[in-house]
């Protein structure tokens, strides 16, 4: 026989077990939620796009933002000779490019200044004082057929990966042979000695280590392009370096989100994948 | 008629062969070239304390050291010039003193 007050105990209970099975769920949704904000993020859906930088600090006052595309730059040039001896800043609007900087011979016209010869030919000058049609090589967002080099004709003789141009296997075979000394503006240096490669253990007990190559890393970046700035602690385990900061743009991540093949390429620094027999 | 086709067309591949090797053996250095121009003197300074970043690992603490004093001395200089060298040298100069102070920690540690 139920009472009045096994009923009202009755609905209590189920009251509080639906509470309780809404928590479950909350938590449930939330840590999905949260794994996926970790996952490494898909590049664009174009790999000429991966890498591309609109610089519009003056979009408004000038002849509009300029396009500048990662892939044709580095093709030429190590990471190292533009991020360390010309200056450029990593992170967006931390490098203070100007057209008057330009035009003093620094950033873009430490290059860019009608007078230095590449492959037997004058680069022309960035931020003339006159302005001309040249301009828009340069300051081309939203304009069409001002660029001089297309990704698919420019990129067509280089090996490719799963996503995009395999710039180290272009390095490796000589498709690419990027310069690392600006005459007038790099220090020369004895060439850098080889570091043996090592491995970095997974956070997670079903992936296999990263195999880090010292000598891959400092053919297109040298020693300070990483460290301290990216890397900052000599001390071993010192800091964990996990996907949630690759992720969140640091370590790893300062690169392989935005020019260097994109971290959801998986095997390109876990080699060995994930461990089947830890899963079991 | 054959015979004279032959030869033109034999003529014409040597010079053609010939204005390859030519290109091949004349090519420019492709590092990007440009008249050297005039060096001030904390220029110097700056070039020889910051060419040893490659080396760095190959040497001892205390040259390490002595070149994170040099590179500190230097920074007063740079911190003279006009806005955007000072910018660009700034950051250079910060990135190998930074380099050698790194390489000093894990030589350090190393010892430990």
């Amino acid at each position: 026989m139920r009472t009045y007050s096994n009923r009202k105990g009755m609905r209590r209970n189920s009251f509080g077990l639906s509470l309780l099975l809404l928590a479950c769920a909350i938590s449930f949704l939330t840590a999905i939620a949260s794994a996926q904000i970790y996952l490494p993020p898909a590049p664009p859906a174009q790999p000429s796009d991966y890498g591309k930088v609109i610089l519009d600090n003056y979009a408004s006052k000038g002849p509009g933002a300029v396009v500048f595309d990662h892939w044709l730059h580095r093709s030429k040039f190590t990471c190292r000779l533009c991020h360390v001896d010309i200056g450029f800043a990593m992170q967006a609007k931390a490098t203070g490019v100007s057209a008057e900087t330009n035009r003093q011979g620094f950033h873009c016209g430490a290059c860019h200044d009608g007078k230095r010869v590449f492959d037997g030919k004058p680069i022309f000058a960035s931020c003339a004082d006159a302005p001309g049609p040249q301009c828009a090589r340069c300051h081309s967002l939203g304009k069409k057929g001002v660029r001089k080099y297309e990704y698919k004709s420019f990129t067509a003789a280089l090996p490719k990966s799963s996503y995009g141009i395999d710039w180290l296997a272009a390095e490796h075979t000589g498709a690419v042979k990027p310069v690392d000394f600006l005459e007038g503006i790099t220090v020369k240096q004895k060439p850098m000695q080889s570091r043996e490669d090592f491995t970095i253990k997974a956070g997670l007990a079903w992936v296999h280590p990263v195999v880090f190559s010292h000598e891959k890393h400092s053919v297109w970046n040298g020693c300070e392009l990483c460290h301290p700035e990216i890397f900052a602690t000599a001390q071993k385990s010192a800091v964990q370096y996990t996907m949630f900061s690759n992720v969140e743009g640091h370590h790893c991540g300062a690169c392989h989100l935005k020019v260097a093949f994109p971290l959801n390429n998986c095997s390109m620094c876990h080699p060995r994948g994930p461990s089947w027999a830890q899963m079991k | 008629m054959t015979f004279k086709r032959m030869i033109v067309a034999g003529l014409l591949f040597t010079g053609l062969a010939g204005l390859v090797c030519v290109s091949a053996i004349a090519q420019p250095n492709p590092a990007v070239s440009q008249p050297a121009p005039a060096r001030e003197p904390w220029q110097n300074e700056f070039d020889s304390v910051c060419s040893r970043t490659q080396e760095a690992m190959s040497l001892s603490q205390e040259e390490l050291a002595a070149l994170i004093q040099r590179c500190d001395a230097l920074l007063p200089q740079i911190e003279k010039l006009d806005e955007t060298r000072k910018k660009v040298f700034t950051v250079r100069l910060r990135s190998c003193r930074g380099l050698y102070a790194y390489v000093l920690e894990s030589k350090r540690n190393e010892k430990k």
